[in-house]
């Protein structure tokens, strides 16, 4: 007994201070050299503020929409092939579907937890989509796309729209009456553009509308192609973060030559992990009690049905309402016909919203001439033109997509549908360039206000027990107090306080 | 270990006693906080095993959801609270570094590209013109194969339905219309027979057959002979998105598109009177033969649906 | 000085901007109303019932099978009808129900002779007539004035001055296919009343009204006599498909399964991306605002 445990004691001596981890460290670092570049990894510091975590917000939907889109590709079937439905929702009960449209009820009522996952991935994409506009509209108002970040950018603005596609394409899948409808649309607009779009129409639908290409072809896109160009940007957008390190926001002891925050290793490995955690029981909460895209109630498509009041995905409202508003203007001579009335709203409109998105960072560094390097966030009133820009911009998007529900804002006030949209005509014209000197004088007045971003504290009033008051003054809030404690490079070593027990949360190692 | 952090910048903690103020949990009384943290993982744990339990019983979405949401949620709610409130609380710095090399490193590296490489190509001028062709044309080739297998080429099929003269109407399960069937006010979306079940028939020949009045009805100079009996037959696809234009409001006499709410004027030709819609909704010549069923005299004069380039 | 300036002028173009807005929507409303659609048949608005019109083209189609069976309002109740209908309807309908009120002046107001009893029992069961305001374009559903007896006892009278089509129905829904129902419904319906049967806005301020909370004769009685805009359905949909469709709506449309959660009002993806945006994200980024650090 004493023998082996001397061996024990013994062998945990030869291990070295830092036992069994320390020594498949020193294998791999044999191996691999990953020391130091690991050590600096562990030390790398994140700014605490809490809206760095939206793009985490968008990051980690992604991560859920890959989980749950996988248990989705187990059970469906992207096929255009018409089967004779024969399954638990009775409605449906013999009617001739696709077996897309087939697989995916099935998945639904059939499969264990089926539904509550084809609800979570619905959900995590409008998430994810929304998230990543919160995300870059953050990014946007602070000026953190400056030099040295345009590529930067312009990966989040290639993500957006690889985001919105690929979300085009899923919904699509299911075959249902509501999708099919988009995708007859889809088909038009691609046969609007003048000259090629009759070919690419045929060739990205295989011959004419519908066809049985379509369903598999959107699926490869859907579950493969679109998915890993994701992936391989998303890998580039973070590499570049790290390459790069994070911004932030100018304050006590932050300048351009230094980042101050919290270090990876531990505490914002345990922040981000538990938000993951959040994020993923977020989107299982809204998959378990709310209802969304109830296909079966939809029926399958047929392109002789439709439904009033079909709108796609909210990310993609702001064309429909683009299409709903824009006058009926075609051109039509020589023999040609350029349908104005769908190239402009639904090829020109985006292609201009989000080639100006990719060369916003070119066209403010020509416009301010500013060309240096910039670490330190803007507070997006001191910038008041570029803020007032973005939220012209946001106006617009915002007006478009009100524009693309018409009808129920008609039925919801009793107001005729006629008006409705000469009403949402006249807005998205005239709020988007309202919203510019608006915003613009917002800035310059919170320019002018001393201690902003600082909340008041509270003043106290007292009565003595003469029946006086006397006010006093309340101590700023904690998180307002400047630090108190200047900020230092994370400790390499820490040594132990001898016979003090350890604070938790705080692990202490023997040298 | 000395010479390992050789590299860093100058540490001035590169060892701190565990009492330094930086190290020490956020929280006033991380007692506490343990407790309710230790709280949120049990209740946490409790659910993600429920999950498991729901999901073995096969118990409804709504549960499988509830377990899988509130137990993810407690257990992250958790992790972010030991980060938050119980690890140490900073702050801390990290040094940034230029990323920016020196002029002559730049120098060096564009040398190598410049000369190196331009004098390659200098010397071999030709070589270099047709290594350029051939992957010029290789690209174009590669593109070619792609493209072109992915479809058939257009040539006329957006010109013409399958309507022909003396096709019968039929409804969607096949049965003719009879001019008996519809009574003013009516309306019956129509295939030509023989497509009602194709997906050509359904998102090409569609056709809205309604009935305006009991006489023959003119809706335009030229079409008075297309409205017997008041029945009057216009294309089903909306000429701005190809949407099935399948509301009729029979007092006012529209044909709305459901999609973006384009109103074509029923007893005028269809003629769009509001919305986005750029043309007419292209009409159907009818005719009613000896038995008084409702056949095509022809296809429809022009194309159908929405435009495109090749639309005259 | 310029600062408050600069705020005067951005509060009132703000406040201006919550002013004007709702009023421009209301003078453009007046505009769009007169904008006059064409109105052809609306003197034709109840037109002759389909059974004349099948008879004058030699083809007879029967009504009542084991579907959907029809009944004459009894003729006993004539009378009260009378009454009730001089008391309620004729200050607009005129007294002989031709549309000519006692002033002489002829209405924009339908003749209802030969309409049908199942028309008038339609219009007064929905609570729609007597209209609470005569000059909308389309009464609104609302809590009827009138009982079921009494709806039936002026239809009796109406039908007594001209003898006429669809009789009053009654759907037999345990004989019905759902199935064919859906898929019908999808075809003919849901172009306005949409896939969920929640009805919306139409052109010109009418609308598709919800189809919630129907009982299952008026939607047959809607179906065969096309109540103000919406088609009539005559001779192209049999008894038989007209049972399916309303049981289709009786039981799915009005009781819809909704394994997946709340329905969120069956407005679909607008109400999906608010729940998506607001509670998602919104949530989310409250979480983010406490995860992260406020300064």
């Amino acid at each position: 007994m004493s023998d082996g445990a001397t061996t024990k004691r013994q062998q945990k001596a030869a291990l070295g201070p830092y036992g069994k981890v320390g020594k498949a460290l020193n294998e791999l670092d044999d191996r691999l050299g990953v020391a130091r570049g690991g050590r600096t990894f562990m030390d790398k510091i994140f700014p605490d503020h809490w809206s760095f975590m939206l793009g985490e917000i968008a990051l980690y939907s992604f991560v859920i929409l890959l989980v749950t889109g996988v248990f989705l590709t187990l059970y469906f079937v992207p096929s255009s092939a018409i089967v004779t439905y024969h399954g638990s929702y009775l409605p449906l009960d013999g009617q001739k579907v696709t077996q897309a449209f087939e697989s995916t009820v099935n998945l639904s009522f059939a499969v264990r937890g089926g539904l509550l996952m084809r609800q979570m991935h619905h959900w995590a994409c409008d998430i994810f989509v929304g998230a990543i506009v919160v995300h870059m509209a953050r990014v946007f108002f602070t000026g953190a796309f400056r030099k040295p970040r345009e590529l930067n950018w312009t990966l989040g603005v290639t993500l957006l729209i690889l985001a919105i596609a690929n979300g085009f394409l899923g919904y699509s899948l299911p075959d249902d009456l509501v999708s099919g409808t988009g995708i007859r649309i889809a088909y038009s607009i691609m046969l609007s553009i003048p000259v090629v779009g009759t070919y690419l129409a045929f060739f990205v639908f295989g011959g004419n509308f519908p066809g049985t290409a379509v369903i598999p072809r959107f699926f490869i896109l859907h579950v493969l192609i679109v998915p890993l160009i994701i992936i391989a940007l998303v890998s580039a957008h973070l590499f570049l973060l790290v390459r790069q390190k994070h911004t932030q926001f100018p304050g006590e002891g932050r300048t351009e030559k230094n980042v101050v925050g919290s270090p990876m290793f531990p505490v914002f490995m345990a922040k981000t992990t538990g938000f993951l955690f959040i994020v993923g029981g977020v989107t299982a909460l809204l998959g378990a009690f709310a209802q969304i895209n109830p296909i079966w109630q939809f029926g399958p498509y047929d392109a002789a049905r439709i439904s009033y009041a079909v709108q796609p995905d909210w990310y993609m409202g702001f064309l429909d309402g683009a299409l709903r508003i824009w006058p009926s203007w075609s051109f039509m001579a020589f023999g040609h016909t350029i349908p104005l009335e769908v190239t402009i709203p639904a090829v020109v409109l985006p292609g201009i919203l989000f080639n100006i998105a990719f060369a916003w960072p070119a066209l403010e560094r020509r416009l301010t001439k500013d060309h240096e390097i910039h670490h330190l966030l803007d507070r997006p009133s001191e910038r008041p033109r570029r803020t007032a820009a973005g939220a012209s911009v946001l106006t617009l998007l915002a007006m478009l997509f009100i524009a693309s529900s018409t009808d129920v804002i008609a039925n919801f006030f009793h107001l005729s549908l006629n008006t409705v949209l000469l009403m949402m005509r006249i807005l998205v014209i005239v709020t988007p360039i309202l919203a510019y000197p608006v915003t613009y004088l917002i800035c310059k007045e919170l320019q002018g206000v001393k201690g902003g971003g600082k909340r008041k504290t509270p003043n106290l009033v007292t009565r003595t027990e003469e029946g006086e008051y006397l006010a006093s003054a309340t101590p700023p809030y904690r998180d307002d107090r400047p630090h108190e404690i200047e900020p230092a490079p994370v400790p390499i070593f820490i040594e132990p306080e001898p016979d003090e027990p350890t604070e938790s949360g705080v692990r202490t190692v023997e040298r | 270990m000395s010479e390992h952090d050789a590299h860093r910048t100058p540490v001035s903690l590169s060892s701190v006693s565990a009492n330094d103020p930086r190290l020490q949990p956020a929280a006033k009384n991380p007692g506490t906080v343990e407790g309710v943290i230790a709280v949120t993982f049990v209740v946490g744990a409790l659910l993600v095993a429920g999950f498991g339990a729901s999901y073995w019983v096969n118990a409804k979405p709504w549960i499988l959801g509830a377990t899988l949401g509130g137990g993810l949620f407690f257990l992250g709610v958790g992790l972010v609270a030991w980060g938050k409130y119980l690890m140490p609380r900073g702050p801390f710095v990290e040094e940034r570094h230029a990323l920016a090399n020196s002029q002559s490193d730049r120098d060096a590296f564009a040398a190598a590209i410049v000369e190196r490489g331009g004098g390659v190509l200098k010397r071999r001028k030709l070589l270099g013109g047709l290594l350029g062709g051939g992957l010029g044309i290789f690209s174009v080739v590669a593109l070619f194969p792609l493209l072109r297998s992915l479809g058939p080429l257009p040539k006329g099929t957006l010109f013409h339905t399958d309507w022909r003269a003396g096709t019968y109407a039929v409804d969607q399960t096949g049965r003719r219309i009879h001019h008996g069937d519809l009574s003013v006010g009516s309306i019956v979306t129509v295939f030509p027979e023989g497509t009602e079940n194709t997906d050509r028939g359904q998102a090409v020949d569609q056709t809205v057959l309604i009935r305006i009045s009991n006489d023959n009805f003119t809706t335009q100079k030229g079409r008075e002979s297309w409205g017997p009996q008041g029945y009057i037959a216009y294309s089903k696809l909306c000429t701005h998105l190809g949407c099935p234009v399948g509301l009729y409001e029979q007092q006012l006499q529209l044909l709305v598109c459901p999609c973006h709410q384009s109103m074509f004027n029923a007893t005028n030709g269809a003629i769009p009177q509001f919305g986005p819609a750029p043309r007419p909704l292209p009409q159907l010549p009818l005719y009613i033969d000896g038995q008084g069923y409702i056949r095509a005299q022809a296809d429809y004069d022009q194309p159908v649906g929405p435009g495109f380039w090749e639309r005259a | 000085m310029r600062s408050t300036l600069a705020r005067r002028v951005a509060l009132s173009i703000i406040a201006g901007l919550f002013v004007l807005a709702p009023a421009a929507i209301f003078v453009a409303d007046a505009g769009a109303n007169s904008l006059n659609p064409p109105q052809t048949t609306r003197k034709n608005s109840g037109t002759p019932n389909s059974s004349y019109v099948l008879k004058r083209h030699g083809v007879v189609i029967k009504y009542g099978d084991k579907y959907i069976t029809y009944s004459a309002p009894p003729s006993s109740l004539d009378a009260l009808g009378q009454a009730l209908f001089l008391e309620n309807c004729a200050s607009c309908h005129g007294t002989q129900a031709n549309g000519v009120p006692a002033n002489g002046t002829n209405g924009a107001y339908p003749d209802l002779v030969g309409l049908g009893p199942a028309t008038i029992t339609f219009w007064v069961d929905s609570g729609r007539m007597p209209a609470a305001d005569p000059r909308v374009i389309e009464a609104p559903r609302r809590q009827p004035r009138l009982t079921p007896n009494q709806a039936l006892a002026i239809a009796a009278w109406v039908n007594s001055l001209a003898p006429s089509y669809p009789l009053i129905p009654t759907p037999h829904l345990k004989r019905a296919n759902v199935a064919d129902g859906a898929a019908l419904f999808a075809l003919n319906c849901a172009a306005c009343h949409t896939i969920e049967g929640d009805g919306d806005a139409l052109a010109y301020g009418t609308y598709a009204p919800s189809l919630r909370h129907i009982p299952a004769f008026q939607v047959v009685e809607a179906i065969r006599t096309g109540p103000a805009n919406m088609p009539r359905f005559s001779g192209n949909l049999s008894d038989q498909q007209v049972n399916d469709i309303v049981a289709y709506v009786t039981e799915y449309i009005q009781h819809p399964q909704n394994p997946g959660g709340f329905g969120l009002g069956g407005l679909g993806p607008v109400a999906e991306g608010f729940v998506g945006l607001l509670v998602g994200v919104g949530v989310l980024i409250l979480v983010s605002y406490w995860v992260g650090e406020r300064s």
